[in-house]
C-alpha cells in the first residue's frame, strides 16, 4: 500500500508540473474509495461522508466552517469559492470528470480538509466522503 | 437711429461655438465632478473640443469677413486703447468681436489645445495610451496632471470673464449677444465698426481641414503603434495562471511588487482564509516567475499604486489607499452583485484586469 502511494504522490507532482491537464483520466471515484478504503481498513460509509461533508466544524478556518460554504448544501449544481469563482458540481451524477485525477483529488483533500477541519483528512475520511459524493 | 439686423455669425461659428460649449461642459463635468470611471468620457468631450477649435482655426483663415481673424485680432496697442475707451465709457460698437472678445477668442481656444496637449500627455504617462505613451514614464504623471489642471482652471477662469463680457457687453448695447450667437444675427448702425468684407470659402477650408486631419491622424496613429516602454508582461505562465484562478481571477504580477509575492507565496497554507498550499517545486516555481514579472518591472499606473503592508492592515489590494480613492464613488452594493461578487474581481468591471493594464477605456461603468 505504501508503494502505491508513493507511485500517487509521483503522479500527482508529474501532474503538476505539467499544469494540470483537465482530467488526468488516471483514476475514478471507485477505484479511489476502494485504494483510500484499504489504507484505512474501514467500510466506506455514505452515512459518515454525508455527516462529515454537511456538518459545520470548529477546527479549521472560520471562513470555512463547512464544505458547504462554498460547495453549498446542492451538491448537483454549481459553488462557488470565496471569491466568486464557480466551481463545477461535487456529485458524480452531475459531473462525471469528477474524481478521475489522482493528484487534483490529493490536492483539493489536502487544501479544503485543512480549511475547514484544520488537519488533512484520514484515508477513512476520503472513502467516506467520495463514497458520499458517488451515490448521489 | 435705428439699426438694422444682418447675418454676422454665420452657420459653421454658431455650430462651433454651441458644440465648444457643450463639450467643455461635459469634460468640466467629467473632470472635476464626476469619479474616474467617467475618463473615457472626458477623453473625447475634450478631445471634441480640441478638433472644435482646430477647425475654427482653419475657418479663421478661409471663412467670410465676421469669421476670419485678419478681421478682428488685433495687436496689444489697439486692444490697450480699446480697453481704456471701455473703461472711459466711449468705445466705438463693433458689430463682430470687439478687440477685448477678440482675445477672449484667442485665450480660449489656446487654453482648450493646451488642455488637450497636457491632458493626452498625461494619460501617456499615467495610463500608458495615446500618442505620448511611448516617450512618457509614469514619473511623469503628476506634472502633467498638475499642468492639466492648472490649464482646466485656466479654462474656467477664462469662460467666467466670457460670460461677464457677454452680459457687460449686452447691456451696454442694448443687445442679446447670447440669441445673436443662436440666430447669427446682430443690429449693425452706420457708425458701427464692421469688418472688411470677404468672401467665405467652404470648399478650400473643407480641403484644408480634411488634409490637417490626415495629416494629424497619422501624426498620432506612428507613436501609438510603438512600443511602450514598461508594459505588463504579456505572455502568462500557465503554471501560474491555473493555480491562481483555481479559486480567483489571475491577479497580474506588475500589480504588487515582489517582496509582496514572496510574502503570498510563502504563506499560501493560509491565503485570505484558505489553504492554498501548493507543492514546493511549484510553489518555488510560481514565486520566481511572479517575483521576475513584479511591479518593479513594469511603468503601467497600476504597478505603481498598490503596495501590501500588513502591519497596517492592508493585505488586499482593495485594502490600500489607492484602491479605495478610486473606488469610493461605486455603489457597496454593486460589489456584492452576483456578477462581480467581492472587491476582489476586479475582471468584472475591468475586462482587461488580468492583463495588468486597467485601460480606463475597458473599465466598465455601473450604478
Amino acid at each position: 500500500m505504501k508503494g502505491n502511494f508513493r507511485k500517487l504522490a509521483l503522479v500527482g507532482a508529474l501532474a503538476a508540473l505539467a499544469g494540470w491537464p483537465a482530467a488526468a483520466g488516471d483514476t475514478s471515484a471507485r477505484q479511489l474509495i476502494a485504494q483510500f478504503a484499504a489504507q484505512a481498513h474501514t467500510q466506506p460509509s455514505v452515512a459518515r461522508g454525508k455527516a462529515l461533508f454537511m456538518g459545520r466544524h470548529t477546527g479549521g478556518k472560520p471562513e470555512t466552517p463547512s464544505c458547504t460554504t462554498c460547495h453549498t448544501q446542492n451538491l448537483r449544481a454549481t459553488g462557488h469559492t470565496r471569491a466568486g469563482k464557480a466551481i463545477e458540481p461535487m456529485a458524480l451524477s452531475a459531473n462525471p470528470s469528477r474524481f478521475t485525477d489522482s493528484a487534483k483529488v490529493a490536492k483539493w483533500f489536502r487544501r479544503n480538509c485543512k480549511s475547514v477541519l484544520g488537519r488533512e483528512c484520514t484515508a477513512g475520511e476520503k472513502a467516506d466522503i467520495l463514497a458520499w459524493l458517488s451515490s448521489l | 437711429m435705428r439699426r438694422a439686423p444682418q447675418p454676422v455669425w454665420d452657420a459653421f461659428v454658431r455650430l462651433f461655438h454651441w458644440a465648444l460649449v457643450a463639450s467643455i461642459a461635459v469634460a468640466a463635468v467629467t473632470g472635476f465632478v464626476l469619479g474616474p470611471g467617467f475618463i473615457p468620457v472626458h477623453v473625447v468631450a475634450a478631445s471634441l473640443a480640441v478638433a472644435l477649435v482646430l477647425a475654427r482655426i482653419v475657418w479663421g483663415f478661409a471663412g467670410g469677413g465676421y469669421a476670419r481673424f485678419a478681421g478682428f485680432v488685433t495687436g496689444p496697442v489697439r486692444l490697450m486703447r480699446y480697453a481704456r475707451d471701455v473703461l472711459g465709457g466711449r468705445e466705438a460698437r463693433h458689430v463682430g468681436h470687439n478687440p477685448l472678445g477678440a482675445a477672449m477668442v484667442l485665450a480660449l481656444m489656446a487654453a482648450v489645445l493646451a488642455a488637450g496637449l497636457t491632458g493626452w500627455a498625461f494619460l501617456g504617462a499615467g495610463a500608458k495610451l495615446g500618442p505620448f505613451a511611448f516617450i512618457l514614464a509614469h514619473t511623469d504623471s503628476p506634472a502633467l496632471a498638475e499642468m492639466h489642471e492648472a490649464v482646466a482652471f485656466t479654462i474656467l477662469a477664462l469662460v467666467a470673464l466670457h460670460l461677464g463680457g457677454v452680459i457687460f457687453t449686452s447691456r451696454r448695447e442694448g443687445e442679446n449677444l447670447v440669441r445673436a450667437m443662436v440666430t447669427g444675427k446682430k443690429e449693425v448702425g452706420p457708425q458701427d465698426i464692421v469688418p472688411p468684407e470677404r468672401e467665405a470659402r467652404p470648399g478650400a477650408a473643407l480641403g484644408v481641414g480634411l488634409a490637417l486631419a490626415l495629416v494629424l491622424a497619422l501624426a498620432v496613429a506612428a507613436p501609438v503603434l510603438l512600443p511602450v516602454p514598461g508594459a505588463p508582461v504579456a505572455e502568462i505562465d500557465p503554471t501560474a495562471r491555473a493555480e491562481c484562478t483555481d479559486c480567483h481571477m489571475f491577479y497580474h504580477p506588475s500589480l504588487l511588487p515582489s517582496d509582496n509575492w514572496e510574502q503570498i507565496m510563502a504563506t499560501l497554507d493560509n491565503h485570505f482564509g484558505e489553504d492554498a498550499s501548493l507543492d514546493a517545486e511549484t510553489t518555488a516555481e510560481i514565486t520566481a516567475w511572479l517575483s521576475a514579472h513584479a511591479a518593479e518591472s513594469a511603468d503601467t499606473r497600476a504597478s505603481k499604486v498598490f503596495r501590501l503592508d500588513p502591519a497596517k492592515g492592508v493585505t488586499r489590494i482593495s485594502d490600500t489607499p489607492f484602491w479605495k480613492a478610486r473606488h469610493g464613488w461605486i455603489d457597496p452594493a454593486a460589489f456584492r452583485s452576483p456578477r462581480v461578487g467581492s472587491r476582489d474581481n476586479c475582471a468584472a468591471c475591468h475586462a482587461d484586469a488580468e492583463t495588468g493594464w486597467f485601460n480606463p477605456f475597458f473599465a466598465e461603468v455601473e450604478e
